[in-house]
This record gives structure tokens, sequence and C-alpha cells, in this order.
């Protein structure tokens, strides 16, 4: 994840002089991102590990909703008003969030089943 | 389970990575675009419009197309009313290439000068809204707008009709001459005929002429407006009714007392 955010940063550097906000809210998207990995991490061998899992998805989504302010992103520099509509990349991004989240669901309900099957619990 | 639980994952991570690849390359790639805007040329019809034309350069050295290219200018008057409207669209901006498109703004000055006749005496500024909006890669819409203001330049600023004088006479009448001066502070030359008429106090028409006019863009125009009078009807006091008639605008009568 950091590597990534590495490799982006240099990518971004001259379009980042020009927004310092953005990479601001990405420093701060990312290290709450590996934050959550960490504590997930923690919580490996344990079905929490797949509630941190779900929650990453969800604090994906939140924050990008928040941070892009549901898509339209505008700013002003002088008397020009710039508009981006990244509503196609926020809708992108929220189905792959919640594509992650369903998966985080089902390798918990795995990992439930599979405890289950272990100690001989049967219905 | 695991299989279709991985088969998810391996995807998500798949089209996570196409998704960041994508939006990191297309921030990178805008710094590659490039626009420029050259000198406005203006140009008189002779509908007595003005098309103001504005060549824009726009180079995509980017990774991607840029597509829906739109310029749009609206000129508005005092009021808020939109006096001109142009919109110039190029569909697609291949990646690598170069285009140069003529953005025109067609601005009807007889209707506005119909509207507000100060806009032939006074210089003044007129609004003007100015959009560009393009889909980056074809699918990311970017819109900038600014609000700017342009000046407009009067035609006939500084407009002055002097007292008449008498030039030369015979048995019946009498030739006049009526000084004219005025600045033309307008982007535009201008030529047309001037129709003056002289009424003595009784209010009868004492004498009639016709002047044809050229003047240039941003110069001043100082001439004398000859006629012939009838000697008898002549008065110390009375009016004298000027009319402009232009492929511009159409002005008058004017009615100037003198004496």
């Amino acid at each position: 994840m950091y590597v990534l955010y590495f490799v982006s940063s240099l990518f971004l550097a001259q379009v980042t002089e020009a927004i310092p906000t953005l990479l601001q809210s990405i420093e701060t998207f990312v290290t709450l991102y590996i934050i959550l990995v960490v504590i997930g991490g923690f919580m490996a061998g344990t079905v929490y590990q797949y509630f941190f899992g779900a929650g990453k998805s969800l604090f994906v989504i939140f924050y990008l909703v928040l941070s892009l302010k549901s898509g339209l992103v505008s700013a002003t520099y002088g008397n020009i008003n710039l508009l981006v509509d990244l509503r196609l990349f926020l809708v992108a991004t929220m189905l792959l969030s919640l594509l992650g989240f369903a998966r985080s669901i089902l390798q918990a309900i795995n990992f439930m089943n599979e405890k289950a099957g272990l100690t001989g619990f049967n219905l | 389970m695991d299989v279709p639980i991985r088969t998810i994952g391996v995807a998500t991570t798949v089209f996570w990575a196409i998704l960041i690849l994508f939006a990191v390359s297309l921030v990178y790639s805008v710094k590659d675009l490039q626009f420029g805007f050259g000198e406005p040329q203006t140009s008189a019809a002779q509908d007595g419009n003005i098309t103001v034309s504005m060549p824009i350069n726009v180079t995509n050295n980017g990774y991607y197309d840029l597509g829906s290219f739109n310029v749009t200018s609206t000129i508005f008057d005092d009021s808020g009313l939109t006096i001109a409207w142009g919109s110039t669209i190029i569909p697609v901006i291949a990646k690598g290439r170069a285009e140069i498109v003529y953005h025109n703004l067609t601005l009807d000055v007889g209707s506005l000068l119909q509207r507000d006749q100060n806009y032939l005496f006074d210089d003044t500024q007129l609004s003007v809204a100015e959009s560009v909006s393009m889909k980056l890669a074809e699918l990311i819409p970017v819109q900038a707008s600014g609000n700017f203001s342009i000046h407009w330049g009067a035609p006939l600023y500084n407009f002055t009709l002097e007292q008449p004088k008498y030039a030369e006479f015979n048995f019946t009448h009498v030739r006049m001459m009526v000084p004219l001066r005025f600045e033309n502070h307008a982007s535009f030359g201008f030529s047309g005929d001037v129709r003056i008429r002289m009424y003595n106090d009784a209010g009868s028409l004492v004498g009639t002429g016709d002047t044809a006019i050229e003047v240039p863009q941003r110069s001043s125009f100082k001439g004398d407006m000859e006629f012939w009078a009838m000697a008898s009807l002549i008065s110390t006091t009375g009016h004298l009714e000027i009319e402009f008639q232009t492929p511009f605008f159409s002005y008058g009568p004017e009615v100037i007392p003198y004496g």
C-alpha cells in the first residue's frame, strides 16, 4: 500500500503542487488505511480480521464520498472556477469497495463455517 | 467456498490496480495538455454584425484522447441580458495531436444600440462569461469557467453638434455649415449618411442636407454638415435634427436647439 502511494505521489508531484489539499487528502487516506490494515493484521486468525476487512471497504467508500464531495470537486483560482466531475470514478471505487465488502462477509461466513466444522458443531 | 472468495479477491485486486493506474496516469497526463488562446480578430459584416474570432490551440500530448472539447462565451449588457453567444466544439482531440480552432462570437451591434442608445455615446464595460469544458480520456468531465469584462467603445463618443454658421448666400438661399464632432472609440469603423434638418422658431423646415461620412475605428471625426437653407425662413433660434444611417446602427432624429 505504501509502495503504491509512494509511486503514485511521484507521478502526481506536479499536480499536488498546484492542489496542495489533494496530497493532504491522499496522505490522510493512506495513513488511516494502513492503520486499519495493521489492526486487521493483529486480529489475524479470528473472525474480527474479516470485520476489519469489511470496515476497510466501508471506510474507502465513506472517505471517498466525503473527500470527493459526492464526486463534484470544485476549486477556485482567482476568478476562474474549476469543476471536475468524478462521479464515474466514485461509482467505480464504490462498486469495487462493495465487492471487497462482500468478500469480507463471505470470508467471515466461511471462517465461522470452517470453525464450526472443526468443533463438530451441527445444526 | 475458498475458490469463489479467492476469485473475488483476485478480481478486486486487478480492478483496483487498473483503476488506480488509470487515475494516476490520467492526472499525470493533464500536465501534457497545452492550451493557447490567440489574439482576437474583429471583422465587421455589411449586415451590422461584428464577428470576434479567437484562435484556440489545443495540444494533447497526454496518454488519452480528449473528448467534447467545448468553449462557450456569452456577453451580457449592463442589465444582464445576453447580447452575444458563441460556442465551439471539437468532438475528439486524439492523443499526440494538436488542433487549432477559431472560436467565433457574433455581436449584433444594431440590436444592442437599438435597445440602449447609451452604447452609442458612452464607453462602458461588458460582462463576459467564458467556459471551457472537456472530457479527460473521454470519461471525466472537467469545466473551467470565469467571468471578466471587456471594454465597449462608443462609436459616437463626445458627440457635439455646434452652432450653424452662414457660409455663403444668394438672393433666396443661404449655405449653412454645421460643424459635427465625435470620436469613434469602437473596435469597428463605419460609413454611412448623416441627414440634418434645420427648423426655425415657428417649426418650419428651413433646409435639409445629407452628408456621407466614413469613420475608421478608434479615430476622431470632425466635419461640416453643409446644406442650403431658405433665407426667408431663417430665424435666430430654432432647432436642428440630425439622423445617422449606417450598416451598424440607425440613430435619430436627435433634436438640438440652436441660437
